[in-house]
């Protein structure tokens, strides 16, 4: 029989697999937006799942703490309520960064044009299919699952990089395509900050999984090597 | 580690057959305070009475392998137990103290040991209690009787007593278990400065107090030593599930 205090972390663990639902369903809504013409009633779903998720990002905390204060955990339970606790904060992030693209997203003249020229369907793909298997890989706790997210990173950032540069160029010279320009380069390091908060995610997974701590030391191809 | 102040290898114990303590192997280092954890009837306390000689006066006990302080077999038969006993101290769940005052409590060891000055025993005297973080709550009631302190007074006293002998090892068998936790944060804080110059020994079933306490860590389970390290490894990251799953409470 499970004991109260693992139920209490079983608790947490489907919290923390809600508010990663509801942050993929963010994404995946502001990409939709990103990709067709924008639609009111789309940004109002998006911000009211904004508060929803808000609001268990602060549930999160106030489990954590209280954990902290009565139970005193030790090896993976610390492990695994540290990383909670950080995971939570990334996937809040995530959730803001989703509304962001729909704000910017609705500045761009010419947006399809934009779009298919440099190639930005592909990175909101990616960054959709990031935050799913970022989100499977919290939910299995799958220590060996994080290198696929790793290096997925890796592709969206240098995707990312390209299209950025490209914008610029077509900036250089077309001085009508500034601010049009200037929105999606913006939209672009929203997505790669989704992946990267995505890769944050994974680096806790692994930590809690594995005991160690690999964020800030490794390259990506490294750290999927793991 | 550098610095090991106790080397024991393949020490096994038993109490007429019946083996408790089961080919035990470990350093502990100098200077630093070890805990010992583990269910109850696991062998740490055993093993602790094992460290000067204590299982000694239990008849049926016998004991193979070799428990080295300080390079030096103290089951060799050419050993002093007495000087072991000095040498090494000894603090109890219960505390005991003498049925005297305070001042005998701590001058008795001295005195047997052949001290007979009265300012080198009064110096002793102060020094001790100084040592165990109680000369200012008591130095004005020297000559009162030790029964008349408080629980975590009588503890500190012991350790006082204890640190009078001026002893290079000390082994704190529950220290604190019987104390409130005021009492039990003196004496951890005593622990932590009497590492400075002793080496420390302590069994506690109190998790919590092993991870504030403790330099390194040793599980104990049905006699073995399972696992034995640094107390921030073995409660961060510890190697043996048996470890994992008694620190986080998941055992049996």
């Amino acid at each position: 029989m499970a004991t109260h205090f693992e139920m209490e972390l079983d608790n947490l663990k489907s919290i923390i697999k809600k508010i990663g639902k509801l942050a993929e369903g963010q994404v995946s809504e502001a990409v939709k937006i990103l990709l067709q013409e924008p639609e009111a009633a789309e940004g109002k779903i998006i911000k009211k799942t904004e508060n929803k998720i808000d609001k268990l990002d602060i549930k999160i905390d106030e489990i954590c703490q209280s954990i902290f204060a009565l139970q005193q955990p030790v090896a993976s339970d610390l492990r695994f309520i540290m990383s909670a606790m950080q995971i939570s904060n990334e996937i809040e992030r995530i959730g803001d960064l989703s509304i962001s693209i729909v704000k910017k997203a609705k500045n761009i003249k010419e947006k399809h044009d934009l779009i298919l020229k440099f190639d930005i369907a592909d990175i909101a793909r990616q960054v959709e299919l990031i935050t799913v298997k970022t989100n499977n890989c919290f939910a299995s706790q799958d220590g060996n699952a994080t290198g696929v997210i790793f290096v997925l990173n890796k592709d969206i950032r240098n995707s990312c990089e390209d299209a950025i540069h490209d914008i610029i160029n077509e900036m250089k010279v077309n001085s009508k395509a500034v601010v049009s320009g200037t929105n999606l380069v913006i939209v672009l390091k929203h997505l790669e900050r989704i992946s990267e908060h995505c890769t944050n995610i994974a680096e806790y997974v692994y930590f809690t999984v594995n005991a160690k701590i690999i964020k800030h030391d490794k390259s990506d191809d490294l750290k999927a090597e793991e | 580690m550098k610095d090991i102040k106790i080397k024991v290898n393949d020490l096994s114990l038993y109490y007429g057959d019946k083996k408790a303590l089961n080919e035990i192997t470990m350093d502990i280092p100098a200077n630093k305070v070890t805990a010992l954890i583990g269910p109850s009837g696991c062998g740490k306390s055993t093993f602790l009475r094992c460290i000067n000689r204590m299982n000694d006066l239990i008849p049926s006990v016998s004991i193979t392998g070799k428990m080295l302080v300080e390079g030096v077999d103290i089951y060799d038969k050419n050993v002093d137990v007495v000087n072991i006993r000095k040498k090494i101290g000894m603090v109890f769940q219960k505390s005991n103290p003498f049925p005297k005052s305070i001042y005998e409590n701590i001058a008795y060891g001295p005195r047997i040991n052949g001290m007979k000055d009265k300012t080198e025993l009064d110096e002793i005297v102060e020094t001790s209690l100084r040592q165990a973080a109680i000369w200012d709550e008591l130095k004005d009631r020297l000559d009162d009787s030790a029964l008349g302190l408080s629980g975590g007074q009588q503890q500190r006293l012991c350790i006082a007593r204890t640190l009078a002998v001026s002893p290079d090892i000390i082994l704190m068998d529950e220290p604190a278990s019987a104390l409130d936790p005021i009492s039990t944060s003196k004496i951890e804080e005593l622990v932590h400065q009497l590492k400075e110059q002793y080496t420390i020994i302590i069994v506690t079933h109190n998790m919590q107090q092993a991870a504030r306490t403790s330099d390194h860590t040793a599980f104990f389970y049905m006699g073995n030593l399972i696992e034995m390290g640094k107390t921030n490894s073995i409660f961060t990251k510890p190697v043996q599930k048996q470890t994992e799953d008694y620190i986080t409470g998941r055992f049996g």
